[in-house]
């Protein structure tokens, strides 16, 4: 029997949110990871940055601490916690020492639950966020995420947008902008909360409970609807960032739910093509054989809708070409069959694998309980999903490749220095 | 009120052995999963270089994934991706270290496949040069970093003669000029059981872990002593500074780095809790909530002159650097952020913590520093840097050292620190 099939998860219930709960005898700490699900895919339409506005707001300040005061009393338990807004949530990470699970989590409770949303606080949220899309427009990765979303996604598209957000709606959000998002998505919409490390079941659910228990009366909002994009030709943008030594490129395509059943095959399907630089075909080729990138990698989004499905690499500029020739030339053998079995069967291995190794630290266990709860996966997923992996033939990885990554439509996006030609 | 930290379990103190052939083997038991993971810690690093061959140990490194007569290239990737393995290798100042975390029964495959390549790597002309471009790519990512650039130019300015002056990656000149001999020169020099160690912690007794480890190495020649490394830093005396006018950033930003004790030195504890007293221990990113009550975040982020700050005492086996950075809004002024760093270090210096303030700093040193022991192959880092430094001989050792920390140790650290003739300050101006 895998490991992960014996994994112990005991749930309950906890106002909005579904909690989740693993012990790990002989550790000292324990990982919680929140997610609420306040992500992009909840922003008003045509709001993009005002996700993560509030979610950085949270941490700033509540009802009974003023900023200074929640960050010395999280200082206080050696926590560290971090606030990560993504595709479809906002993911406050914590790590706290088992005995101050309780404290932590009252701490976090008072953050999501009662913050202050101050205009002072607000201000300097802004300050960093206006900074931050400075930083972007001259950072090489930043700029071709950027133009790939636009290049992928149509106007008003909640991923068209990079969390960081547009900066006309950052300059102009206001408190009142911040307090109802967070009323009508945060308190309406709940989320869910992961506890895996040095304690037992009973602890961490009571910590849940006694932190989360008193949550807010609030409606429910309706789920945004989202009309279907498609990538209709190839589209590409080379964008010159000055003073750079090295092209960023990425190349993609709109991938699918991570709720489709069809996901676990676009996984196996994904380290086929290019998801390890050294196990997958177009990192071997473009790195191991030609020598043309330090990195190539591919991800395909685990999100509500259509997230990327994107290869990205780092090149010098005269060999991008190459690099992206070779790369679809590598699909081209996935999308039709042309591979041999034992590239399906080391993906496999791989994909598999990963989830043993990941049993080694609290945060993986933490993550692999999150995917599955946060997208409804079944209380039997984990012990699922090694044979649901191990299920997927070469003609479905051939047809997945077909279906989402046509090799002669999608979208492409380059950022550094002037290409030759 | 928080409750004490524990201090590591005995179980975290490793059992070692040195063979024969001098290899010295740690090895710890981890039980809460079933995975192990191996670390072969090698003494060559930045620190081993001379001018021409900078980058050598780094370039070498990725060398050692190109195949041995017994594991042909591809081999190694590809066992260890099938096995769902974390794996990966570094170089830094002062050592190179390789290591693989799999599902514990294929331990004796992760140990045999380092100990082939301990003294068996192949390092043909053909991937030489295939893998020269790759490295180039990767020192070409980095400098489209302005931070990088910046404390590449502040560690040159601020060492005159020790090695640590040159990096790591080298420059990309002696990147270009590298030879396959000279690169295996360095290897036979350098990768021998007498110049490396080895630690192993995993989901088995402690014993058998260290068995598997000397049946893997023990059958390795010794090889000859590597050669010590002879260039002290003379002492600084006074000020330096430097600026980088670039376009290819946006934001502004200042370094400080002070010149820092080695590892071994009794006041290393202390200085890494004065750098949690100024910055947290967890980075100074935007989307970290912890770090927020430190000095330098409420004198800088706070008040609105920076954006992110940060400040590290890293453990080095030669004195090295204290570092600040602070990122700086869009329209920062330089002198002032400099000027309040300065103020906040002084301050430092004069002033012993309050009672109050010092027991939170002491909080989030320990607690920090037992988070990354929750992880098996975070567990083999943390003792693998302390023995590679000589900071400490187990975990448990340095978390007592960390504990017996005082008010006045820091104040002591930072006076002896934080002067001014010991001190480079960089500025990375954006040019529109």
């Amino acid at each position: 029997m895998l490991a992960t099939q014996a994994l112990r998860v005991h749930r309950r219930r906890v106002g909005r949110l579904r909690v989740a709960v693993t012990p790990i005898p002989g550790l000292r700490s324990v990982v919680a990871l929140l997610a609420l699900e306040a992500g992009q895919w909840s922003e008003p339409d045509g709001r993009p940055g005002i996700a993560r506005l509030v979610a950085q707001s949270l941490l700033r300040g509540t009802e009974r601490h003023d900023a200074a005061g929640w960050a010395a009393a999280l200082d206080d338990l050696g926590a560290v916690a971090r606030m990560d807004v993504g595709s479809h949530a906002a993911i406050l990470s914590g790590q706290a020492l088992a005995s101050d699970l309780p404290a932590y989590l009252a701490l976090a409770a008072d953050a999501v639950l009662r913050p202050a949303l101050a205009p002072i606080e607000l201000e300097i949220v802004r300050t960093q966020t206006i900074a931050a899309l400075e930083e972007e427009s001259r950072d090489t990765r930043g700029v071709a995420d950027r133009v790939w979303r636009e290049l992928a996604y149509p106007q008003r598209h909640p991923f068209r947008t990079r969390p960081l957000g547009d900066e006309g709606v950052v300059k102009a959000a206001t408190a009142d902008d911040l307090r109802a998002f967070h009323r009508r998505e945060i308190l309406g919409r709940g989320g869910v909360l992961v506890l895996a490390g040095g304690i037992d079941a009973d602890e961490g659910l009571a910590a849940a409970e006694a932190a989360f228990g008193a949550w807010p009366a609030a409606d429910t909002p309706p789920e945004r609807r989202v009309a279907a994009a498609a990538i209709s030709a190839l589209q590409r943008r080379d964008e010159v960032v000055p003073d750079k030594t090295q092209t960023d490129v990425i190349l993609g395509w709109l991938g699918l739910p991570r709720s489709d059943p069809r996901f676990v095959a676009a996984r196996v399907t994904n380290m086929v093509f290019a998801a390890d630089t050294f196990a997958s075909r177009a990192g071997k080729v473009v790195r191991d054989e030609l020598g043309l990138a330090y990195y190539i990698f591919s991800t395909v989004a685990a999100t509500k809708g259509q997230g990327p499905w994107v290869v990205r690499m780092g090149v010098n500029p005269k060999n991008v070409e190459t690099a992206i020739t070779t790369t679809v030339a590598e699909l081209r053998k996935v999308l039709t069959g042309d591979f041999p079995a034992d590239d399906l069967a080391l993906a496999q291995d791989k994909l598999v694998g990963e989830l043993q190794v990941a049993l080694e630290s609290p945060a993986g266990i933490a993550g692999m309980i999150l995917e599955a709860e946060l997208f409804g996966l079944g209380d039997d997923h984990l012990a699922r999903y090694p044979d649901q992996l191990r299920a997927v033939t070469k003609e479905e990885v051939a047809e997945m490749a077909r279906s989402f990554l046509p090799s002669d439509r999608y979208a492409l996006a380059t950022a550094g220095p002037p290409l030759a030609g | 009120m928080a409750t004490q930290v524990a201090p590591p379990r005995l179980a975290d103190a490793p059992i070692t052995r040195r063979l024969d052939n001098g290899l010295v083997v740690y090895a710890a038991s981890a039980r809460h999963a079933p995975v192990a993971t191996i670390w072969v810690w090698y003494h060559v690093g930045g620190r081993n270089e001379v001018p021409g061959t900078t980058g050598m140990s780094h370039f070498l490194e990725h060398m050692l994934f190109k195949g041995t007569p017994a594991h042909p290239k591809g081999d190694l990737d590809r066992l260890l991706a099938r096995y769902g393995a974390l794996w990966n290798a570094f170089t830094n100042e002062d050592v190179t270290c390789y290591f693989e975390t799999v599902p514990k029964e294929r331990l004796p495959v992760a140990l045999e496949l380092e100990a082939d390549r301990m003294r068996n790597a192949l390092v043909s002309l053909e991937e030489v040069e295939a893998e020269r471009t790759v490295i180039v790519s990767e020192r070409e990512g980095l400098e489209n970093d302005p931070s990088f650039l910046l404390g590449e130019e502040l560690q040159a300015v601020a060492f005159s003669r020790h090695p640590y002056g040159q990096g790591v990656i080298g420059s990309k000149d002696d990147i270009k000029l590298m030879t396959r001999d000279g690169l295996y020169a360095h290897y036979r020099r350098f990768y021998a059981p007498s110049n490396a160690y080895v630690v192993v912690v995993g989901d088995d007794e402690d014993e058998a872990l260290l068995e598997h480890a000397a049946a893997a190495f023990g059958p390795l020649e010794a090889g000859e002593p590597a050669p010590a490394v002879r260039s002290p830093e003379p002492p600084q005396h006074g000020e330096k500074r430097l600026v980088v006018r670039r376009a290819g950033g946006a934001l502004p930003l200042v370094q400080v780095g002070f010149k820092a004790p080695a590892a071994t030195d009794p006041a290393a504890p202390a200085l890494q809790a004065l750098a949690a007293a100024l910055a947290g221990v967890s980075g100074g990113a935007q989307e970290a909530a912890s770090g927020r009550s430190s000095r330098l975040y409420r004198a800088l982020v706070t008040s609105g002159l920076a954006t992110e700050v940060d400040a590290s005492f890293g453990l080095n086996k030669d004195p090295y650097l204290f570092w600040i950075e602070a990122t700086l809004r869009p329209d920062g002024d330089h002198a002032a952020v400099e000027r309040r760093i300065l103020e906040e270090t002084d301050r430092m210096a004069r002033e012993l913590v309050p009672d109050e303030e010092f027991a939170r700093v002491r909080r989030q040193l320990l607690a920090g520093s037992a988070y990354p022991s929750d992880t098996v192959t975070g567990r083999a880092y943390r003792l693998g840097q302390l023995l590679a430094t000589g900071a400490a001989t187990s975990i448990a050792e340095w978390h007592e050292r960390l504990a017996s920390v005082t008010a006045e140790d820091v104040r002591g650290a930072a006076a002896a620190t934080f002067v001014e003739r010991s001190r480079t300050v960089g500025w990375f101006v954006p040019e529109r």
